[in-house]
């Protein structure tokens, strides 16, 4: 069977395949990239009444208007700063946990560690803030302890100093998905060959060589699938945790593109602006993808297209 | 395979019960039902309660009425976004508030004019001056919307103090032999010695001399003290001088200095509370519940129905935790205006009828209709015997049992149908005795009263809250100016700086007050603060002050 | 005794990383497990006494009413049946279409298997807003429907992704050999690479079915009106929001006895709505804990 060549055998054999391909296509263009009309708001003084086709045309403006504003460019930096600690933080525990748990040798204690690993998932970040925020503050669990310790002299506010908020933010996005995110690894590492194993083993392969050179290697294209995906992802950092754990003192590390947008756009019923915001995340999105997508070809690594 | 053949018609059938049945998004028109009541729906850009569909008191006015408004409310979305979508579709309930949406609605032709059918419907018509009416005309001048709230009829029946105030803990009063307190230095120098001699409640717990709330939208208890220190009363977003009648900026007058000087000063003596700045509202509404707080700024409604509810039901009123108002100025001898009376007519939003309702008039009867005092009474008191109860003098009271009752959200849902967003008479009944609401009801007022707000009340010669402060009538026609202000958006430059200035004083103000070295500080703020341009947004604001002054006049 | 003879057949550093993982997992459950049970605890605590903070592991004063006022919800029901409808029905048809996606373009001699991949990838940034979506749905007749809930959003890139990856693993020599035996591609499909792909359609379902679980923003849109339609959490969300209005209003200071408040409300939503999945997990855990034996599957 040659790959690349397209032939009117291969055209009949692979009918079926066209046949569904062309239908999920339509499928995707309609509910997919139809909606993408509305990006014209981005260049229009967008009113409900007068709609998408009938708005007076500003052309650029808005995004000579975001990009001109020190608040945007802030706002930029946090997102991409929060994203990718974010990223990495949440992306190497989840793979972490996935094969740690694999190596818990009681069947019972990994269903029972898997099954409340991903419990707070479903735990709203209104929760999940406030329980860390109550922790966090001068009085809370972790200054009594740091002072019990004699690791801090005194209490620190930790929601008083920019520094610490981004670490803060990376910790609560691991706390709530750890487990979450570890069921695709968990479910990646149940294909890998048994007998694998068994042939590492008797070549003499600690736990250590057996993670290194079976399990990591079997998991590496999930692995590498979903770093491409969440690359993409990171001007996505988020809006609810951020919004809820901030405050006023550090509102110059706090906010996101999202919190922007809705401040100066959403409230402002300036649809124009938030639309605008949107696209730029989305080009910067899809530019980071085919990089590191064609990155990943010329290693030779799986990849999203 | 029989299994799959099951699991197949199974899914069939499930199929089939969901595709069939239809809804209908828009305006039912005061569509006949079953029953002959007439169908509205309705929709409230603001958060509110859900009634079950077969509500009550609901039903009892139905029959009276012959019409029913099926309500929904705001849920998780921005009332921008909700009327947003709604304009883009095209479809709108039969009534609708749009809160600050209004203007939108009303610019895509969505509302219809109410002027020409007023006459017809004299409860409405009545419920406005003509004055009143004018004001809410929009730039075609025809009416769109009926403001719903803060309309007093005959006496005003206010107890609480329901706006801004110093609040102190009646338990610190006691202990100082219930002084007159009058100025804001008297103010923290009694926190400060009722702290150094109790420095711990009777449990232990240590106390908190003084917090401020400060998160998000709520850091109005930081910022907005200085209008009521010079003697202003809330306009919100300046202060307006009566006799020039010029705007002011309360952000920048000597009094504000000095107001946050002595917040530094506090701070650093350890009075402020050090976790004020970074505390959620959530950890504010847990220390004031645990009664650790001897003092602070508020909104009325932002504490006391929780952190209110939450010491008594704790038994911490025994001990002195409760709040009361305290009528504080910058300087001694000053007129405050901590409380105006009389009701503020809003006139950026209010009930409108929109062009998908088929039956206008049939809408307008009904919100006329509801106006009655006997279906007032039905709406804010409930049944009678059921909910409330009448003695031989008139006066409506509610037993303990029904007080409960009311205060449950499953019995208010299934039970009681306030018609919330609909307009309804503040003050007092037709009938000259009661209040319009339970709240303020005189009687409900005195029996809700613990022993230490009694024993406080008389020490000080007073019955309310409100007498603590003393009451002013609103200063002029302009009031308040918030109004305005709530409505700016960044299209003009005077809402763009308006928008900066929020964002700086968020971040400088906790600075200032708890900077090591307080000019330095409070010049580094200036700097950035004239940075927003606030001149743009005093211009737009004396613009509206001009224009306010000048539509009332035509009625003197 | 029984364990230290069990260890000491374990080498070094063997017991040390099986000692390092016990630590690290028990400290990782509890870690994990108490946000969950302080919202157990807050759930079945008064919510005015919750107010003062201090609530950990146990409730301070008992109660029940944050659960009765959760169910007695009006409409509960109707949502919640719509929501086990949408569940089952919706997460069947997005297993079926990703999978059939996901198997036409890990297809190797696919010709249009990059494009396509690349056309499904791009739908995962990009994003045309609230306004024109929903102009989209109200004119295919969506709104006011409960197709609304599994048509759109239905093949998800994410979703399809992860299944490919999956089928990619999967040895090419199976397949070829199922053609040599004159297998179309339908038959591969079913019979050959299906069955295989058990942990991963399980991964996929679950991620369905707690999205269609949890959704309620889309019955809040789409269906307002339309209250046969209404699904559990937007019940859940419509009662907060009204727990959250009342408690800044004076009716809930009347009541002597303490009352519910928002915190306490969304406690109690959040066990009534995990409890089912937490039930429903193990049925599917079996799928990506235990592992499949794919022996000889492999080249």
């Amino acid at each position: 069977m040659k790959a690349k060549s397209f032939t009117k055998t291969d055209v009949k054999h692979q009918k079926v395949l066209l046949i569904w391909a062309a239908i999920i296509t339509v499928y995707g263009i309609i509910f997919y990239y139809v909606p993408l009309v509305g990006w014209l708001m981005a260049f229009q003084n967008y009113k409900p009444v007068t709609g998408i086709l009938h708005s007076q045309f500003i052309g650029l403006d808005k995004f000579k208007m975001l990009f001109s504003d020190v608040a945007f460019l802030r706002v930029i930096r946090n997102t991409l700063a929060m994203g990718i600690i974010n990223l990495v933080a949440t992306f190497i525990m989840a793979i972490v946990f996935a094969i740690l748990l694999n190596e818990v040798a009681s069947k019972g204690g990994k269903k029972v560690v898997q099954t409340i690993s991903y419990l707070p998932h479903f735990l709203s970040w209104i929760i999940v803030a406030g329980i860390l925020h109550d922790a966090l503050s001068a009085s809370g669990i972790i200054n009594e302890l740091l002072v019990h310790f004699h690791i801090f002299a005194k209490p620190i506010d930790f929601f008083a100093h920019e520094k610490y908020f981004w670490p803060i933010v990376a910790f609560a996005n691991v706390w709530k998905e750890t487990g979450w995110n570890a069921i695709i690894y968990l479910a990646a590492i149940t294909s890998i060959d048994p007998s694998l194993y068994e042939a590492a083993a008797i070549d003499g392969a600690g736990r250590w060589a057996k993670i290194k050179n079976v399990t990591l290697p079997g998991i590496k294209p999930t692995i590498m699938i979903l770093l491409l995906m969440n690359v993409g992802n990171v001007l996505n950092a988020g809006f609810e945790i951020q919004y809820i754990l901030g405050n006023g003192l550090i509102q110059k590390v706090s906010q996101t593109i999202d919190i922007y947008v809705l401040k100066w756009g959403i409230s402002q019923m300036d649809y124009a602006l938030g639309t605008a915001a949107g696209i730029f995340k989305s080009v910067v999105s899809i530019v980071l993808i085919v990089f590191f997508n064609n990155m990943a070809k010329r290693h030779g690594e799986e990849r999203l297209f | 395979m029989k299994k799959k053949i099951v699991s197949a018609l199974l899914v069939t059938t499930m199929l089939s019960t969901v595709v069939t049945g239809c809804g209908k998004q828009a305006g039912r028109g005061g569509a006949v039902n079953a029953d002959g009541i007439k169908e509205f729906t309705g929709f409230f850009a603001v958060p509110g309660n859900e009634l079950n569909d077969d509500n009550d008191v609901q039903k009892i006015l139905a029959e009276k009425t012959g019409c029913t408004v099926k309500e929904t409310w705001l849920t998780g979305q921005t009332a921008e976004e909700a009327i947003g979508t709604l304009i883009a579709s095209g479809e709108y309930p039969d009534f609708i508030e749009a809160g600050n949406g209004s203007v939108q609605m009303y610019e895509a032709g969505a509302l219809v004019a109410l002027d020409d059918y007023l006459d017809d419907y004299p409860n409405i018509k009545n419920f406005f001056t003509e004055q009143e009416w004018d004001s809410l005309r929009q730039s075609d001048g025809h009416i769109y919307w009926i403001p719903q709230f803060s309309n007093i009829q005959g006496e005003e029946k206010a107890c609480e103090q329901n706006d801004e105030a110093f609040w102190i803990q009646t338990r610190v009063l006691e202990w100082a032999g219930y002084p007159k307190i009058e100025t804001m230095d008297e103010y923290f120098d009694l926190i400060e010695d009722y702290v150094e001699a109790n420095p711990t409640m009777e449990d232990g717990t240590e106390n908190i001399p003084y917090t401020i709330l400060c998160d998000d939208w709520r850091y109005f208890c930081l910022e907005n003290a200085p209008q009521f220190l010079d003697g202003y009363p809330n306009d919100g977003s300046c202060i307006v001088d009566p006799e020039t009648k010029t705007v002011i900026d309360y952000n920048t007058t000597p009094t504000a200095k000095k107001y946050f000087e002595k917040l530094n000063e506090e701070y650093k003596k350890g009075i402020v509370d050090p976790e004020s700045f970074t505390q959620s509202y959530d950890e504010y509404i847990a220390k004031l519940s645990s009664g650790r707080v001897c003092g602070m700024i508020d909104q009325w409604w932002d504490f006391a129905f929780t952190a209110g509810d939450a010491i008594k039901t704790a038994g911490l009123d025994k001990e002195g935790c409760q709040y009361v108002p305290l009528p504080i100025t910058i300087e001694k001898g000053m007129k405050n205006q901590w409380h105006n009376s009389g009701g503020v007519l809003n006139v950026s939003s209010g009930l409108a009828i929109t062009t998908s309702c088929e039956d206008v008039e049939g809408a307008l009867q009904f919100v006329n209709d509801i106006l009655d005092q006997d279906l007032l009474n039905l709406r804010l008191w409930g049944v009678e015997g059921v909910d409330y109860e009448v003695d031989e003098n008139g006066v409506f009271y509610r037993t303990p049992e029904e007080r409960k009752n009311c205060a449950d959200t499953a019995y208010k849902a299934a039970h009681l149908c306030p018609y919330s967003y609909f307009p309804r008479w503040e003050g007092t009944s037709t009938d000259g005795i009661n209040a319009t609401r339970p709240e303020n009801q005189p009687g409900e007022f005195y029996d809700g009263l613990s022993d230490n707000l009694k024993k406080c009340f008389d020490a000080y010669g007073v019955e309310t809250y409100v007498d603590m402060l003393g009451t002013t009538p609103p200063p002029g026609d302009w009031y308040p100016m918030y109004t305005f202000s709530q409505t700016m958006t960044t299209s003009t430059p005077g809402g763009t700086a308006w928008n900066k200035m929020g964002e700086v004083k968020h971040e400088y103000l906790p600075k200032v007050v708890m900077a090591d070295d307080f000019e330095k500080g409070w010049d580094e703020y200036m700097k950035v603060y004239n940075d927003c341009h606030p001149e743009d947004f005093l211009k737009e604001m004396q613009e509206e002050l001009d224009r306010r002054i000048e539509a009332a006049a035509k009625y003197k | 005794m029984n364990l230290q003879r069990r260890f000491k057949k374990i080498s070094g550093p063997d017991l040390a990383f099986r000692i390092f993982n016990t630590i690290f997992m028990i400290v990782f459950v509890i870690v994990t497990l108490y946000p969950v049970l302080n919202t157990v605890a807050i759930s079945f605590n008064q919510g005015t006494d919750a107010l003062r903070g201090g609530i950990y592991l146990w409730p301070r004063m008992f109660t029940w009413k944050n659960y009765t006022t959760v169910l007695a919800k009006d409409n509960l029901i109707t949502g919640a049946y719509i929501t086990v409808l949408r569940t089952l029905i919706g997460t069947v048809l997005a297993l079926v279409t990703n999978a059939i996606l996901a198997f036409i373009v890990s297809r190797k001699n696919f010709i249009f298997a990059k494009p396509l991949s690349l056309f499904w990838v791009i739908t995962m940034y990009v994003n045309g807003g609230l306004i024109p979506t929903f102009l989209l749905y109200k004119s295919l007749g969506l709104t006011n429907s409960f197709l609304v809930y599994v048509i759109p959003g239905m093949i998800s890139a994410f979703n399809m992704l992860v299944i490919r990856t999956y089928m990619r693993g999967i040895p090419d020599s199976l397949e070829e050999s199922a053609q040599l035996d004159g297998a179309g591609y339908t038959t591969i499909f079913l019979k050959i690479i299906s069955p295989l792909c058990k942990p991963v359609y399980a991964t996929v379902a679950l991620f369905v079915a707690v999205f269609q679980w949890n959704s309620w923003f889309d019955a809040m849109l789409y269906n307002r009106m339309a209250t046969q339609y209404t699904t559990l959490q937007y019940e859940l969300m419509k009662l907060l929001s009204s727990v959250t209005n009342q408690s800044s209003s004076a009716e809930s200071m009347k009541n002597a006895e303490g009352s519910i408040t928002p915190t306490s409300i969304r406690a109690a939503a959040t066990v009534v709505t995990m409890l089912p999945i937490v039930c429903i997990y193990p049925f599917l855990q079996k799928y990506f804990v235990t592992g499949l034996t794919l022996g000889g599957v492999k080249e």
